[in-house]
This record gives structure tokens, sequence and C-alpha cells, in this order.
């Protein structure tokens, strides 16, 4: 379990898969998350929510359509509250918060859940990190007891620290050193961001890991992992009025932080100029990645970006794929991708080369596809199609009482609005084409973007 | 209409609802939820077809999904006719491209994907009706176009070809044939030469033989009435002529007298995939199903098993070790596997048998009992959450002609399985001296010790059996000496190789599908450089000119040591067997070994450095038909590597071997020089 546990923006590029030899590139996360919202139309996802007296927020949505619960518990803290000389604890306290408590003997909190018959699993991003158990209804009780012992007395101690350090060091190699093209998004993020926090990702520096002390370990638990930091959202079979009260005997004695939760207020001055580099890789095949600076998330333009990015790379139908993939066969594999954060954003496309295609060719077609945006609306039926597509994926989110307990901390969390899951496809009804031809204009110009040509070691000559 | 039933789970007792709470230990469950399992729309239309409808209000979205029914069928020398017609039937219709296609399902939202018995379809309610229609279009009218069944048999054949060298799918498919053999169409096996055979008219024949609506289920989920299901249902499916198809009977798959092991030599393993695996009588809904599967999962399911803890925790033979037991209609099985270190093979094996004995032999203690029964019954509730799932409990209920609360039913019956039920299980179903026990390895590094399990057999990577390789002893009379003169006189006459200048090779590297260029150029005396190039990038170069070493990988420069220095020496050499015979090389006639059928006598070579390295000339003409070298790598154990020299060309009087097999276990790679030149006229200026 512990092995899995996912680490939210790294990119997930499987390989050559030779069975169909095509480069495929997995864009997991990126993305989706930002479109995992409502339906407004049908089906309201009712739900109450509250703060106890010590600032923990709890939502709560009940439905007893099947006999499982989703307890979740979000809190906000990502890689952009690090310290610049520690970065990388917020991933790591992912890790970490699994060791055990005063109550849970290390390496016990997993099998409590597997034994119950549940699943569990966490993330980190730039923003939060989120814990979650799914549990047969009965055992919701278990979820509560975890999670609030995670927020009151986790064990923070230094043999733990050195196991999920060495844990933490295995993914890295894993996820990003290991992995063709895994390093893009740190190059990206490093050129595309030089005062804001966001020029690291959540699984920082190693030496820096290697360099902190425990006492700095304890502290940064203290500051972010409290009541009044966190949401705690559940989903799923229960009885409300039993729930409330159980919430209130396992989280109400939790004390409040002491410490001010810092969080940066930085803002990132525009690009100035088209920042170009070659990276050197353990690839075969050569990558062009594209990253725009781009607004924060939730505002219109940041739908309007949404569905620009399905015109791209929604689908088999979609420009890039059918462009690029099908019809000229520059690439193996195209793709956009929406990367938006609290604070900034970004929108990256990126494309592997078929063999032999030259790097800078398929740049320019990549170009050539982007100012199509900048110059002619979208046409009718593919504006339709898409607004289709995105209307299924917001649909089927809410499929789960996981997709529901998340969607719900999100909203709350980045929009102080939990009921965003409810009416977000509304905002996505009033994007219109002029709005996706507006954003295009606006922000995917050369002069606000990083762009990166990865290739096979021996090639690189940097002049 | 929908008749709700309520079950109470039994399992687990239930807790007070006590406020104050004690949080040194972990709280009690709750009382068991109410699960509540609804019982579908069931009809039949006209032709037969069987249509249920789970219908479900919770989001507003549709699948429909067709399967059909048929319980397998002998493909023979077309195996993997099936396949190909379920991925080509998504490919484009009588009146749409494939592109069109595609955008059509995707204009509605929707998604669409074939198999060979399935097709289906998923959008939300608002679209569900036209893209049912496309869904109809594609089984009743696809388009079955030549030009894409190539691009799919394209795809099958590098597949099956990258198989050949995966340990794990050389495994499946020999365990397959092992264990229900090669005239059950469970056993049959898709090669190159099956699917090289399969015509479009194949595909169509199979189509039109076992897609019938007489033999299909057609089940939707989702947010749909009934009735409007029924006439979607009439409208898509409604005109279609039922047919028959003639049932196959197969015979049973007989298990072996006594229990054998099967290896399946693979030089190149660095672990031994190890299978121990059984047919099982195992109908879904008997009686031994669900015990079997508490038994099964307390022996090898998942982190928490018994096998991962010995394999893995205790003895750190494996990352994982697992069991499985799949009831089935027709033939069940059970296997026990695990991915091993070469040297703990015969380890491996004992450790699978003893704890398939100790779970024969010994009931189980309460606790693990208890513990698994709540997993399995954690893990039932969470998957009631997909209304999927419902719909599967209904089609299997239908085919596999359970009572209809069978699934109501299921935990009440988990619940009552006790230890005397899993130990009866267990003896019901395994008999460890009737056990197929399969091996794709190192034969040479983990053959030893294995007969105490049973008679040993060799079988290729199809499954066929082969003959037991023997080490022949090469001729006595031949001094390693003798075997060098031969050699190098099978490359040429004295005089040919002393005429030899330069010699430059060009062609291709395939590697895993993708096609490289490949090139060496030797100089004589003693240069020599070998490139690996991708669109004029170099991935991999190494040379020696003018006595200068140099060996560079994707751009890094590897360290130049004494065993690399004497391997480019060699590559430099038309014949370095004459630079053994001159510069103080060990030599010694090992033995003859089969390479690719014939025999070929084994040198082994030990360079200056004391690097050993084996040389296989073949025991007719002496040409070089085979390297190998073995080298230990912390935490891998040995690796081998060998390379394999074919299709010799004359040129210029001298021998060169125009294609070369690298093979180095986890890749392999496949060099064919097309363009071979000799004297030239080449100086060591030109060997850039």
């Amino acid at each position: 379990m512990k092995n899995s546990r996912t680490y939210k923006y790294s990119i997930n590029q499987s390989i050559i898969k030779h069975k169909i030899m095509q480069l495929r590139i997995l864009m997991a996360v990126i993305g989706i998350s930002s479109l995992s919202m409502a339906n407004a139309q049908t089906n309201a996802i009712q739900f109450e929510k509250y703060t106890l007296p010590n600032g923990l927020k709890v939502i709560l949505h009940e439905d007893h359509s099947a006999p499982v619960v989703a307890v979740t518990a979000l809190y906000h803290v990502g890689s952009k509250n690090e310290d610049t000389a520690r970065t990388g604890f917020a991933h790591f306290f992912e890790h970490l918060l699994f060791e055990g408590s005063e109550n849970i003997k290390r390496g016990e909190f997993d099998k409590y859940i597997t034994n119950a018959g549940g699943a569990l699993n966490a993330n980190t991003s730039q923003d939060r990190t989120f814990y979650f158990e799914l549990l047969p209804s009965n055992q919701v009780d278990l979820g509560l007891w975890l999670e609030s012992e995670r927020m009151m007395h986790a064990k923070i101690e230094q043999i733990g620290v050195n196991t999920q350090r060495e844990v933490v060091k295995e993914e890295k190699r894993q996820r990003m050193d290991n992995r063709p093209y895994g390093s893009f998004l740190n190059e990206v993020l490093k050129r595309a961001f030089k005062v804001h926090p966001y020029q690291w990702s959540p699984i920082g520096s190693m030496d820096h890991l290697n360099a902190a002390k425990l006492d700095e370990f304890i502290n940064f638990y203290k500051t972010f992992y409290v009541p009044n930091n966190c949401v705690l959202s559940i989903a799923g079979d229960f009885n409300k009025a039993d729930l409330k009260k159980k919430i209130e005997a396992y989280f109400g004695p939790i004390k409040k932080g002491a410490n001010v939760i810092p969080r940066p207020t930085i803002k990132e001055p525009a690009l100035g100029g088209e920042v170009r580099d070659v990276i050197q890789d353990n690839i075969q095949l050569p990558g062009v990645f594209q990253a725009y600076r781009a607004p924060k998330q939730g505002g219109d333009e940041y739908y309007a970006f949404n569905v620009l990015s399905t015109i791209l790379s929604g689908g088999e139908s979609s420009r890039m794929n059918k462009t690029l993939v099908d019809k000229k066969q520059q690439a193996v594999a195209a793709q956009s991708a929406p990367f938006f954060n609290e604070d900034e954003g970004l929108f990256i496309t990126l494309a592997i080369a078929n063999m032999g295609v030259k790097i800078e060719s398929l740049e320019l077609s990549m170009d050539s596809i982007v100012n199509d945006l900048k110059i002619d609306l979208v046409g009718e039926r593919e504006f339709q199609k898409v607004k289709n597509q995105i209307t299924t994926q917001i649909v089927t989110s809410n499929g789960t009482m996981a997709g529901i307990a998340e969607s719900l901390a999100n909203n709350e969390v980045y929009f102080g609005d939990a009921n965003l899951i409810n009416t977000e496809l509304d905002k996505y009804n009033k994007v219109t084409r002029q709005d996706v031809l507006n954003v295009a204009k606006k922000y995917l110009n050369k002069d606000n973007r990083v762009v990166l040509y990865y290739v096979p070691k021996e090639k690189a000559t940097t002049k | 209409m929908k008749k709700q039933i309520y079950i109470a789970l039994l399992l687990l007792p239930i807790i007070s609802m006590a406020q104050t709470i004690d949080r040194t230990k972990a709280p009690a469950p709750g009382k068991a939820p109410i699960i509540q399992i609804g019982n579908p729309v069931k009809f039949t239309l006209a032709n037969g077809m069987q249509v249920f409808v789970v219908k479900n209000t919770k989001l507003p979205r549709v699948t429909a999904s067709l399967a059909f029914d048929y319980d397998g069928f002998a493909e023979d020398d077309k195996a993997g006719v099936a396949e190909m017609a379920g991925q080509l039937l998504k490919r484009g219709t009588t009146t749409k491209s494939k592109a069109q296609l595609d955008e059509a399902v995707e204009f509605l939202g929707g998604s669409m994907s074939t198999s060979s018995q399935s097709a289906a379809v998923s959008s939300l309610k608002s679209n569900f009706p036209t893209l049912m229609s496309l869904m109809a279009e594609v089984v009743l009218h696809p388009a079955l176009a030549t030009d894409e069944l190539e691009k799919i048999r394209k795809q099958t054949l590098s597949a099956i070809e990258s198989n050949k060298d995966d340990a794990d799918a050389i495994s499946g498919n020999v365990v397959k044939k092992l264990v229900y053999g090669a005239s059950h169409p469970y056993g049959e096996m898709m090669t190159t030469k099956t699917v090289n055979s399969i015509t479009i008219n194949d595909v169509k024949s199979f189509l039109s033989t076992y897609w019938k609506p007489n033999m299909a289920y057609l089940v939707f989920v989702g947010d749909i009435e009934p009735a409007v299901a029924k006439a979607l249902a009439e409208k898509s499916f409604g005109a279609w002529a039922k047919g028959t198809a003639t049932k196959q009977n197969f015979d049973k798959p007989v298990s072996p007298s006594q229990t054998y092991v099967a290896v399946i030599d693979r030089p190149a393993s660095v672990q031994s995939v190890v299978t121990i695996a059984t047919t099982v009588d195992l109908l879904p809904g008997s009686a031994n199903v669900i015990a079997g599967s508490v038994m099964n999962n307390i022996l090898g399911g998942g982190f928490s098993g018994r096998l991962f803890a010995n394999l893995r925790e205790k003895h750190a033979f494996t990352y994982g070790a697992y069991s499985s037991l799949n009831p089935s209609r027709q033939v069940g099985i059970f296997q026990a596997a695990a991915s091993v270190r070469n040297e703990k093979t015969d380890s491996s094996v004992q450790e699978l048998l003893n704890e398939i004995n100790i779970i024969l032999n010994e009931k189980v203690g309460d606790a693990e009992l208890s513990r698994m029964k709540n997993y399995l019954s954690g893990g039932f509730a969470r998957s009631l959450e997909n209304p999927g799932t419902i719909a599967g409990f209904a089609l299997s209920i239908v085919q596999n002609n359970l009572p209809a609360d069978y699934y109501q039913k299921y935990l009440t019956n988990l619940a009552a399985v006790d230890a005397q039920k899993v130990q009866d299980a267990a003896k019901g179903l395994l008999n460890t001296s009737k056990m197929h026990i399969v091996i794709v390895g190192n034969a040479k590094q983990i053959a030893k010790g294995l007969d105490k399990y049973g008679p040993v057999k060799y079988f290729d990577i199809e499954g066929n059996e082969i003959a037991v390789p023997t080490e022949t002893k090469a001729d006595a009379s031949l001094t390693p000496q003798s075997v060098m003169t031969k050699a190098i006189a099978a490359i040429g006459s004295a005089e040919a190789i002393a005429k030899v200048t330069d010699v430059a090779l060009n062609g291709t590297a395939d590697i895993m599908g993708q096609s490289l260029n490949m090139s060496q150029k030797i100089v004589i005396p003693g240069n020599s450089v070998t490139t690996m190039s991708m669109g004029g990038m170099a991935l991999m170069k190494q040379a020696v000119v003018d006595g200068k070493y140099s060996v560079s990988q994707q751009g890094q420069e590897a360290p130049i040591t004494d065993e690399v220095k004497e391997g480019l020496d060699e590559s430099a050499s038309i014949a370095p067997e004459q630079l053994y015979l001159a510069k103080g090389y060990g030599l010694k006639v090992v033995g003859v070994e089969k390479v690719n059928g014939k025999d070929a006598i084994d040198v082994e070579v030990t360079t200056p450095s004391k690097k050993v390295s084996h040389r296989f000339y073949d025991a007719a003409t002496y040409l070089l038909v085979k390297t190998s070298k073995s080298e230990e790598v912390p935490g891998r154990g040995t690796v081998t590597q060998q390379q394999f020299y074919n299709a010799y060309q004359t040129v210029n009087g001298i021998q060169l071997a125009s294609e070369m097999i690298i093979d180095m276990g986890a890749m392999k790679i496949n060099v064919k020089y097309t363009d071979i030149k000799v004297n030239q006229g080449l100086k060591t200026s030109d060997l850039k």
C-alpha cells in the first residue's frame, strides 16, 4: 500500500508500450482534477457543513444507496507552504503520517483498513494534502479514529523519519529519475516561476529532507496538521445525527493550532519573454513541452481554458490527436494539460516525436494548431462536441462517494464554496466560442511560455 | 415492479452508541449494514436476446453492454481470430470511417468499446438513444475492412514477438496449455503462424457464427426506465435474425497422474517464474465457492496472505507471492505463483508446497479466519457502490443457473464459513500429488534438485515437450588450438583473411519494435567503430581508433577497463581467434551444446584480465554461432548476456554474419546488416 501511494502531480508516463508500439502519455491527474466537479442539471448533491469550536470544518453528504462510506481529511498545506530551504516537507508528511500515533503502532495504520475490507491512500499537491479511507459503512468509526489519531498525536520520531526518507527517495527515483521525461514538470516549474513557491514541485529536494532535524518536522506538524487547517469531508451510508456526535467525540478534544499558518502572498511577475531550453534525458524519442503561464483556478478564464484543452486533446477526435498522431504521424503521443492551482496556473502542451521526425517540425505543427485557436472561432459542431464531453465528465465524477467527498472538500478549501459541486456545470455552459478565442489570444503567446526540448543524452548540443 | 430485499449482515456484533470513546484501541465495527440488492427487470426479445435493466438514477447516465455467451470454441490454427474480430468491430462501419465513427461517439460525450465477446457504450441519458444506434451499427453493419485488419495484425504480431522475451507471458501461455491441454479452447495459444493465417473471411465467419442475438445478453445499467430500454433494445436489435451455433464439447482436462516439474529454459533469466497449478472442480455457485475463496485468500490473497508472509517477508525470495482460485462452468483453475531469485527456485517450490500442505492439513485459527471474513465482506459491501456490480450479479445468476437470491445470501453464507469448511474446501480442491509445477528460468542454474518434486520435463515457449537437454561430451581429439584453427579456416583462407584491409557493415537494430540504425566499420589492424543511432543521433557508440578506446551510451562515457579494451580489440578483428592464439588467452573445450537445434562446440575463453566467456562453434561448419557471458550484478544475481550469429555471407572470400541477436534477458536486440562491404579503402580517419 505504501508503495502505491500516489504523488499527485507526478505525471504518469508509461514508456514504450511495445504491445502497441506507441508512446502513451497518461496525464493521470493534471487537468482531470480541475474537472472533477459537479452536475447542476439533475441530482443535486445535498450536504451539511459546519465548524467545530476548534476550527475543524466538517462536510457531510448522507447517501444510503450503497453500504459504503468515504472518510477524507484535506489539510490546506502543499508544497507552496514550504520554506525555500526545506522543500518536499508537505509530501514527506503524506508518508510520515502513516507511521502511527500514540495509539496506533508503527506499520499498523494500513492494516486496520485492509482488515476491514477497506482501502486507503493519500496525495499531495502544490496546495493541499489529502487523505482518504474507503470503508464498508459499518466501519465508519474506524475511519474517524484513524484520522483523529493522525490529527491529534501522530508519532513524529526519528525512526519513522529515517524510514520514510528512504521510501520518498525511492519514489523520486521511480517516478522522476528513472522515468523518461519524468523530470519535465520540475524543469518547467523552475523556469516558469522565479519568485513564487510554485517554482518547485511537491517531491522537493532530497538534500533538504536529509538536512532537516526532527524538531523541524515536529514544528511543521504542529503548524499545519491542526483542526483549523483541515476539512473533514465524509460521504456515504451513515446516520448524520449519530455521525455528528461521533465526530464531536473523536475530533472535539483536539486542540486548535497555536501557530500562525503561513501562506505565500507573493505575486509572480509576467514571464517577460520566451524561455527555451534543451534537456538531456535517458529517452529514445525526443519530446516538445510547452508551458504557457495562465490564470489561477476558478475564474471565468479558467473554465474557458478547460474547454480549450478538451478541443486540443479530449479523445481520439481531438485536434492534437487527429493532426499530430493520426494524419501527419509526427507524434506518437500528444496532449494538452491545464495545470491550474490556487495562486497561478500553467497551460501545458506536449508531444513525443515519432521515429525520425525532427523536433523542430513537430513544434511548428504544435504551434500551428495553437495558432488556429487564436485566429478562428471553433466550429459550432466541434464546440458542441467538447461541451458534451465535459458535461459527461463532470456528471460522471459524482459517481462515487470518494469523488463527492473530495470535490466538496476541494471546493470549500479553494473557493469557500462547497456547493460549487452543484453549480460548476453552469460555469462551463456559460463559456462561449469567443471566450475560447479570447483566452487563446491573451495567453497562448510565445513571450508567455517556456519551451523545453527533451532529447536523448548524446544529441544535446548546447550552443 | 422492483423488489427490494433486505438482508442484515449477521457477521458482526453491535456496538453501543456511547459518546465517550476509548481511543486506545480501534473501534469495533458498527451494526452490519442492510444490503439492498435490487432485482433487475428481465425480458427476452423475439429473436432470443435476453435483456436486463438495472435502474439506478444516482447519475443521469446509462451504460449498455452486449455480451455473447459461448463457452469458448476451438480456434485451432486460427487462434486469435476472436480477439482480432473484437478489435476490428470498432474500426468503422459500412457508412462511417473510423475517424467519423470516433467523432460521432465523442460528439455524444460518450464512449464505446468492443471485444471478442462484447460491445459496450456509455453516455449521459440524453444522448443515450443516439449512442445506442451507433452501437447497433457497429454490431450489425461493421466495415470489417482489410486495411484495418492489417493494422491490428501488425500490432498483434509485435505483441507476440515481445512476449517471446517476457518470462511472465511465457509462463502464462505454457501453464494454460499444460493445465487445460492443447485441444481445449482455454489451452490454445496465439502464435505468429496462427495470426498470419487469419483472413478477413475468418473474422466474418467468426462473427456470423457466434454473434447471434439468441446467444446474447443485453444489459442496461443506469438512469433508464425498463420500458424505454425495451423500446431501444427492440429498435436496435429486434430485427436481428436468430441463428444457431453448434455447441462444441470438449474433453475435460485430466490432472497429471503425479506431480511433475515443467521447465522452460530461458538462459537470460535472473528470476524464475514459478507456478503451481491444477484444474479444480468448482462450478460457480457450488458449495465450495465461498469457503474456497476464504481458503484461497488466507493462503495467497494479497499482502496479508500466508504465501506473501512466507516467501517475501520471512525469506525474501521474491517481491510478491500470491494464489488464485477461479470457478468456471467448464473447468476451474487454482494457481500459486511467485517470481523468485534463481538460486532460491528450489526453496521457493518447497515453501509454496509447504503452505499448500499446511492449509490442507491444519485448521486455520479463529483470528485469521475472522479477519479474512471481515476483509471479504467489506470488499463485497464496497463493490455494491458500482451499479455494474448488480448487473454482473444478475448476469451470473442466469449464466450459471444460480438461485435468484445467491448474492443476497452471499454475506450470510460467508459468515457461516468455519475452519472445518475451509479445510474441507482445500481438501476437495487441491491435491499436492497431482500438480503442474511450471518454471520459466535459467535451466542450467535452477534445475538441480527439482526432481524431488516429481519427474522433470522440458518444454519450449509454446508448451511443446522437448528432449531433456543433454550435455554431449566433445570429441576428445579436439583441442582448443584445433578448434580455433578450424574456426579461423571457416571464416576464410589465410590468404583471403590477410587481404582484408577494411570492412563496413550497415543495417538496422530492432529493439522492442523500434528500428534503429546500426553500423560497424573495421580498419585493419586493430581499429573499429560501432554505432547504434536514431535519426542521426548516436544512442550507443564504441570505438578503438589508433589505440584510443571509447564507449558512450546516450551521451554518457563509460569507464575504460581492461575488459572493455579486450572487447574492443576483439571487435576490431576479422577473426578474433587469431588474437586468442597469439596473446595467451586461456582456452578450454567444455563440451557440446545445442544452439538453435544444432550441435555446437562450447569453448571457454579466459582473457588476460581473467574475464570468462563462452564461444560456441557449429560442430559441422565451425562458424561462430553464439557467445555467452555471465556476470554478477549487485542486487540482481547472475545476469547472462547471449549473442547469436546467423545468416553468414561470403564477401571477398570471408564469412561475415549478417544477422545477430543480442539477448540481454529483459531486452533483445535484433541486428540485420543489409549492406556489407569489404576493402573499399577505409582509413582510420573515416572511423568517426
